[in-house]
């Protein structure tokens, strides 16, 4: 499908679980499989600078029309080697979509995500994920004025198979009424020249499409015809993994029965061109953008006569905004990102040296909280140029003092370190993607740092792969759906490691309530000095060890060690001084599928070298 | 659906046939039964898909719910399976032994596997039912009072007879024969289908009221207008018996005959009844076949059985491609090469032959001249010097049928035709006569017994709500 829309100069989109990196380098024939655009959802599977560098356009998912609300999962048989590998995860573990993104509590919030992914690249559009209801008018004026470069409207009708019949069948909203309120409110407040809109559920043929523009689009998604063109009969058989034709299946005997070929697609869309230009002569328009908005071309259908249509009343929805003609009625100009005010391109130009002849980059500069997202465009430089690889280990170390802005090293590629000496706001090394980050207090500091929280909220969310150390505390949702972080922190609010699915994290004191809910896979050593812990951690998907095993013992004292050289903890060093009578302090909290699958792995390849 | 991946597990079975050199020397079915643990892994090989395309517009003409009963023949549910193979099919052993199975053309695994059998599991529901004692007469628990007459004793007939007598009305069901069946009877020879099969059914039918009246020609010993005045309504489910002939030069000579003169004669013979008729029989003959279909093929095992020396069957159309035919995808019925029991059993099959003349000696055939023939653009083009010819004592003619025998009962109706010259009818299956319906072949043309038997049933169907709501032929008959 990626190699079809690329030949159109469509857009595929990779959905939310990554993408193998095999796939941005071009086929040898001139067809590529990169995925114009790339997903980012609540769970941040594979979310890395890398994958992010590679995007044309980046989606933000809020929600997925066919099941407004509703998170969704990933059987463990599901995730085999290749998509655990790309999802950063265990293979036989199941994985968990959060219905919520956790860095989005507010407009504003998504303003910083958009602000967030525009730094981790610049080139690339951003466009938010809506669903249509009730009032997503408002929702998307907000997504305009944070920035946007494009909103899409996703309507009811579509989801994969898989999806319960329960939500296939009631949940959502046809993107007609979506959309329609979406381009009213829009042009009513001036807002519609800034940004792009789509809509997508069952588009299917060039009426679709046709009545999608006169409504108000100017993008239009399809998924289930074109998969249907590609063999799809439709079995509902997406979560059992056993497609009959080599679709919805990682079974390697079934995949082999797929016979799609991009040719298919690509004329499938050829017709529906065909049948949209013909609709467009019909009604005398030359371009899709002479035609967004006309609702004066569209007229209800008489003959319906269904008893639930008895009573419904469609004028609101074909409604032209009384503006006047000034007022633009499809995108007519780019958003300002305001990328130009950040701090990054000081440090890409004092970089410039690392980046292009890997010399060793060392710099101490002064911080303020408007520096937002610091260290994400440099990050997407080195992501550019040196792959998911990125810099060997601390080839740019950067010495930051104050008080660091929201998003501090988000996406931080492998070979940066960033110090902070002072304190940080939310969403710290979100997505981090190798990098390292190290935060303690200002020396003059008088507080306590075992008891100050010094990152915000939710910091680590999402990461792949990296360091950080924190000598202070971390607030709520310290390292949620981590995947490969190694952290340590004095102590964290309510949620730590919540949805986690991979990676070690070391809380060298007191944890908030909820600790390890939904967490699938990795591990967390928390030192349990005042025995509070037990009630403090959700026992829905882990359980709880003592540090016995020799590898534990060296992977915690070895990443203690590093926090205390890193960042001077006292703390930690009080617990190595009296390593063997804290030891036995600490728990091991592990999730009890991951701990099976684990087992069964290490059987296997005992098995295997006997 | 029991195991999600028994598709990927299972290779498609059958059951298999009797050794050729055994099985044509008797009349017997020439089926080995199969075994309870290879039927249930062929019920397992149903993937319950989402949208059971075997259940499709392209699928089971009566939309048996395969899935279901695949599903419980899995699990050894097998009086369930019978209960929900009941419920859309009046005759599923008929079906069971005799349909070429379009369900099986359409099931998804067909797309790039060998389908699910369907046809056998359904045989082996039904068949087991009737062992154990599953089958039992449902008759109606009201007399509606009202009374309907079937014209036409054939499966199409015999699921409309069945369904009215199960809603309480009084059905009649006539047969010009000696014997209920139709072509079921005398035309599908008993290696094909054993003829107890129709009887025990019969048995059913008599305890659920049908009354059966044999060897009575509507039109002849009563006249249609007769029996729209005594029923409150007539079904006209007389097949499509009118064959398509061979208008060339030779064909009254002896030894030349219509297939269904041929087949009903060894039918009759095989059942035990005498043949006034001129006895026609392939032993120790050189038998042509003209046509390349299952009426051909049945000739050809009849053929055998008799003891002809040598048999050829000529086919005018092209040879079809030995795997599903591109103009034919997937869910559609597949064009391709066929291989039946009776080829196995050895046959000369010829394709895109035409048949020109027959010439003979003393009035009785010895000769077929033909040619062979192109196929372009709907039309069949001689290819020049390829005239042939051949020995032949024996010429069967199984080219089909061209609709209901129209010179009779039909005519002397009025009903209307159609292009095709098949009967026709609205949406409930009723004629252009008020309370005359038709349905089966006499309305699609020749076709599946499946076919026959949905149409009955819809049929029947349309003739339940005509009574109910009051109506009646005897109304508007002169």
């Amino acid at each position: 499908m990626a190699i079809a829309m690329n030949r159109l100069g469509a857009k595929s989109n990779t959905g939310e679980g990554g993408e193998d990196p095999a796939r941005f380098v071009p086929l040898p024939n001139g067809d590529s499989k990169n995925s114009y655009i790339k997903q980012v959802a609540s769970a941040r599977f594979g979310v890395t600078s890398h994958y992010l560098v590679n995007a044309r356009e980046l989606q933000i998912k809020m929600a997925q029309g066919a099941k407004p609300g509703e998170g969704g999962q990933l059987p463990g048989h599901k995730v085999d080697e290749n998509i655990a590998k790309f999802r950063y995860a265990t293979p036989g573990v199941q994985l968990i979509s959060p219905p919520p993104h956790h860095d989005i509590y507010s407009i504003e919030d998504l303003a910083q995500l958009i602000f967030d992914l525009k730094n981790s690249n610049p080139d690339a559009a951003v466009s938010v994920k809506l669903v249509s209801e009730v009032g997503v008018g408002t929702i998307a004026a907000g997504v305009a004025k944070a920035h946007a470069d494009k909103v899409l409207i996703s309507g009811d009708s579509g989801g994969t198979g898989a999806s319960p019949l329960s939500s296939i069948k009631y949940a959502g909203v046809p993107w007609e009424l979506g959309l329609a309120e979406t381009h009213q409110t829009l042009v009513l407040n001036d807002l519609r020249g800034r940004i792009r809109v789509e809509t997508d559920g069952q588009m299917k043929t060039g009426r679709d499409v046709a009545i999608a523009t006169l409504l108000g689009a100017e993008e239009f998604g399809f998924a289930t015809a074109p998969l249907i063109v590609e063999g799809c009969i439709m079995m509902r058989k997406c979560h059992l993994n056993t497609c009959p034709v080599g679709i919805a299946t990682q079974d390697p005997a079934l995949r082999k029965k797929f016979a799609g070929q991009p040719e298919h697609i690509v004329n499938f869309f050829f017709f529906v061109a065909e049948e949209l230009r013909q609709i467009m002569a019909r009604l005398g328009f030359r371009t899709i953008n002479e035609m967004v908005g006309r609702v004066d071309k569209l007229k209800v259908h008489k003959a319906i006569d269904h008893w639930k249509a008895k009573g419904l009343d469609l004028t609101p929805l074909l409604q032209t905004p009384d503006v006047g003609p000034e007022i633009p009625r499809y995108c007519v100009q780019k958003q300002d990102h305001g990328l130009t005010d950040v701090l990054d391109n000081k440090l890409i130009e004092l970089c410039n040296p690392a980046l292009e002849k890997k010399d060793k980059v060392t710099l101490d500069l002064p911080i303020r909280n408007v520096n937002r997202t610091t260290g994400t465009m440099l990050s997407s430089r080195v992501a550019k140029q040196y792959g998911l690889e990125g810099l060997p280990e601390d080839t740019i170390t950067i010495k930051f003092s104050g008080s660091a802005g929201q998003s501090f090293g988000a996406f931080l590629s492998r070979g940066i370190t960033l110090i902070l000496e002072g304190e940080s706001n939310d969403y710290l090394g979100k997505g981090l993607s190798g990098g390292k980050i190290i935060v303690f207090p200002p020396k003059q500091a008088l507080y306590a740092p075992e008891e100050t929280i010094l990152i915000g909220n939710t910091s680590l969310y999402g990461g792949t792969q990296g360091e950080a150390y924190c000598y202070g505390m971390a607030g709520e949702r310290f390292a949620v759906r981590n995947s490969g972080v190694r952290a340590v922190v004095e102590g964290t609010g309510d949620h730590g490691c919540e949805y986690m699915t991979g990676g070690v994290v070391v809380v060298l004191g007191q944890t908030g309530r909820n600790f390890a809910a939904g967490m699938s896979g990795g591990v967390a050593f928390v030192l349990n000095e005042f025995d509070k812990f037990q009630s403090r951690c959700n026992f829905g998907m882990v359980e709880l060890e003592k540090v016995k095993s020799a590898d534990d013992k060296k992977t915690l004292h070895q990443m203690i060690t590093s926090h205390f050289m890193h960042t001077g903890s006292r703390n930690a060093k009080r617990i190595l001084d009296s390593w063997d009578s804290m030891l036995p302090k600490f728990e091991k909290v592990m999730p009890v599928d991951y701990k099976r699958v684990l087992e069964e792995r290490k059987k296997k390849k005992a098995a295997a070298s006997k | 659906m029991g195991d999600i991946k028994g598709f990927m597990k299972y290779a498609r079975e059958g059951p298999k046939r009797k050794p050729v050199e055994l099985r044509v020397l008797d009349w017997k079915e020439m089926y080995e039964p199969i075994s309870e643990d290879k039927l249930k892994a062929q019920g397992a090989r149903c993937m319950d898909c989402g949208v059971p395309f075997c259940q499709g517009n392209t699928g089971c003409p009566v939309v048996n719910l395969i899935p279901d009963w695949n599903d419980l023949v899995y699990r050894g549910r097998w009086k369930d399976a019978l209960k929900a193979l009941h419920t859309t099919n009046n005759f599923p052993e008929f079906t069971g032994r005799l349909c070429p199975a379009p369900c099986e053309g359409a099931c998804v695994l067909g797309i790039n596997e060998d389908p699910v059998s369907i046809r056998i599991i359904e045989w082996n529901v039904v068949d087991r039912g009737f062992n154990e004692g599953y089958v039992e007469p449902m008759p109606p628990v009201i007399n509606t009072g009202k009374t309907v007459a079937i014209v036409g004793s054939g499966p199409s007939g015999m699921a409309a007879a069945q369904q009215l007598a199960r809603a309480g009305h009084s059905v009649t069901l006539f047969e010009k024969s000696d014997r209920i069946g139709g072509l079921l009877r005398y035309g599908i020879p008993d290696f094909k289908m054993e003829k107890w099969v129709i009887d025990r059914r019969l048995e059913q039918m008599k305890a659920e009221g049908v009354e059966f009246k044999t060897g009575v020609t509507i039109g002849k010993d009563i006249t249609g207008e007769q029996l729209r005045a005594q029923f409150d309504a007539v079904g006209l489910t007389m097949g499509a018996e009118q064959a398509r002939e061979l208008p060339i030069l030779g064909r009254e000579l002896k030894g030349v005959h219509l297939a269904m003169e041929y087949l009903t004669q060894q039918n009759k013979r095989t059942a035990g009844i005498s043949v006034t008729d001129e006895p026609i029989t392939a032993k120790g003959k050189r038998v042509v076949i003209i046509g390349g279909g299952d009426t051909g093929s049945d000739c050809l095992g009849t053929a055998h059985r008799q003891g002809c020396i040598e048999a050829h069957q000529f086919e005018l159309l092209p040879e079809p491609p030995p795997t599903r035919a591109s103009s034919t995808p997937w869910p559609l019925w597949p064009m391709q090469l066929r291989t039946s029991h009776a080829h196995e059993e050895g046959c000369d099959r010829q394709w895109s032959v035409s048949t020109t003349k027959l010439t003979g000696h003393n009035g009785q055939v010895t000769k077929l001249h033909g040619n062979r023939v192109k196929f372009e653009g709907g039309k069949f083009t001689a290819i020049p010097n390829s005239d042939f010819e051949m020995d032949a004592d024996l010429v069967l003619l199984a080219m089909g049928f061209t609709g209901p025998v129209k010179n009779g009962l039909l005519d002397s109706l009025g009903v209307k035709y159609d292009a095709r010259g098949a009967v026709v009818a609205d949406e409930h299956f009723m004629t252009n006569l008020d309370g005359v319906f038709a349905g089966g072949d006499t309305k699609r043309g020749a076709s599946l017994i499946v076919w026959a038997i949905a149409e009955g049933r819809k049929m029947a169907a349309g003739i339940d709500k005509y009574l109910q709501t009051g109506k009646s032929s005897k109304k508007s008959a002169s």
